[in-house]
């Protein structure tokens, strides 16, 4: 196993870890680095109140993007993707930071799978562990062969919505029981995200 | 002297018929069935839909040079279309210009990085999504109504039962007579603006990082309440009857929560920013 095909395996959310999976995290430090950080967004997550459940449009809009990044396939019959995130309990805090990684990983991947003339780099770029800035630089790849109007646009926009997720998690780390605090920290993850899809979308067009 | 002028009548008349030459036009015509979906994807340049006659779909665009061309392509009762930049296309030379025409109840998808997004007289599901593009859509009834902006500002006009959401990171959003079942606003830095009663026992979320929210509402709006910032302030122009219960604690100047009018037909309106301002008016006679 690659980096790139352990990268589309973290995706199997079912999934335990295959011989194979484990036997590269063992001799990969990128990503096994990048396994820790999700299990540390794992861990974090179970720190919050279950009672916190994110809207059902947040579930609707990960899907959607999951399925369009071909990061996720269609449920068997009879049991959504939803039902099944809605079994985790307080994890469930997890698949939208998850999906944030996920979605960025996407990007990652796509790039990697480009072919690169200038380079045969075999390593694989690895998402920054900091939530605060997930993979901007990624964004920014993603956005290189716009207009600079597009770009000033884009990067506006970034630093604007870091500014804000830092802004929350100032007030979540102050107050930890604050509930709109945690949501606004939830929003502002949720904007960013939707800044990478409109990146991605963008680029593809 | 004259030669100078007549040097700059040509010089001016080669710039016009330049650009006369290299913009063209285009037109499409698609016969579809009930509730179609009709896709246009548009890198640079505005597209506007409007309701058709009959079941066709009509396609007018106008493009800005030969350095961009258009795809279109019809799947049963799908149109595409999308503009394919060519070698060397910039957001000038890749402009298209789209006026398009269909069916009522179709289901409409418009992406535009920068040109204007417009929708109006429809009854069918709209999604517009654009970094900069303005957004503007108005008398759709029955609908969901999605927008995802960067910083185009967004302006929603007459939604009747819409399931609307809007996502905007810095563009100012304003909803005027939008009701529905759900009306959802996030938006990172943009301001909020809704002007309208708030239907009947729908769902309304504004919600902000650090933009101003702001309703303005009639006297006689039915509705259940609830207002916070979190590092902003709140303002309340409308006395609503108190709460026995909130979510969150009343933090005068930073929350209120409260009912008005009839409970049974009621709505529940969430207003919700971390650091702007939230505003709740009496609407005056004059608006």
């Amino acid at each position: 196993m690659n980096c790139v095909e352990l990268h589309q395996s973290l995706a199997e959310v079912e999934d335990g870890g295959s011989v194979e999976r484990l036997a590269h995290l063992r001799a990969c430090p990128a990503c096994s680095a990048l396994v820790r950080d999700l299990n540390q967004i794992a861990a974090a997550a179970s720190r919050l109140q279950a009672a916190d459940e994110p809207s059902p449009r947040v579930w609707n809009s990960i899907e959607v993007a999951l399925r369009q990044e071909g990061l996720i396939r269609l449920q068997r019959a009879g049991r959504p993707l939803i039902t099944t995130f809605s079994r985790w309990g307080a994890a469930r805090w997890l698949v939208p930071a998850a999906a944030m990684l996920l979605l960025a990983l996407g990007i990652s991947v796509r790039r990697e799978l480009r072919p690169n003339p200038s380079a045969q780099q075999a390593s694989v770029a690895v998402p920054v562990a900091n939530p605060s800035d997930l993979n901007d630089d990624d964004l920014r790849q993603e956005i290189a062969n716009n207009t600079p109007e597009i770009k000033t646009l884009y990067e506006e926009n970034l630093r604007q919505v870091n500014d804000s997720i830092r802004d929350a998690q100032g007030v979540v780390d102050e107050t930890p029981n604050d509930e709109d605090a945690r949501r606004s920290l939830m929003d502002a993850y949720q904007q960013k995200a939707m800044l990478f899809e409109l990146a991605m979308d963008h680029s593809a067009e | 002297m004259v030669s100078k002028r007549a040097a700059k009548l040509v010089a001016i008349g080669v710039i016009v018929a330049g650009t006369l030459v290299a913009e063209s036009k285009r037109e499409y015509h698609f016969s579809v069935g009930p509730r179609a979906g009709v896709s246009v994807m548009n890198p640079y340049g505005s597209i506007s839909v409007k309701p058709s006659l009959n079941n066709t779909v009509v396609v007018n665009a106008i493009l800005h040079s030969d350095k961009v061309e258009i795809d279109n392509n019809q799947n049963g009762n799908r149109v595409d279309i999308q503009s394919h930049l060519l070698a060397g296309a910039d957001s000038d030379s890749g402009r298209v210009d789209y006026e398009v025409l269909v069916p009522a109840d179709a289901s409409v998808t418009l992406h535009s990085s920068t040109g204007s997004l417009r929708a109006e007289k429809l009854h069918g599901d709209v999604s517009l999504e654009g970094a900069g593009a303005a957004v503007d859509v108005r008398d759709v009834s029955d609908a969901h109504v999605h927008v995802k902006t960067m910083n185009g500002a967004v302006n929603l006009d007459n939604i009747q039962n819409g399931h609307v959401e809007v996502d905007s990171l810095s563009g100012d959003v304003t909803l005027r007579s939008v009701t529905g079942p759900l009306v959802q606003v996030v938006s990172t830095s943009g301001r909020i603006n809704y002007f309208g009663d708030f239907g009947n026992s729908g769902e309304y979320r504004l919600t902000s990082h650090s933009g101003d929210i702001e309703a303005t509402i009639p006297e006689w709006t039915s509705a259940d309440v609830s207002a916070r910032s979190v590092r902003g302030e709140v303002h309340d122009d409308i006395p609503l009857q108190p709460k026995n219960h909130t979510w969150f604690p009343i933090d005068k100047g930073r929350a209120f929560a409260g009912t008005m009018g009839r409970v049974a037909v009621s709505s529940t309106v969430v207003l919700r920013s971390f650091s702007g301002k939230i505003h709740l008016r009496k609407r005056s006679e004059k608006q």
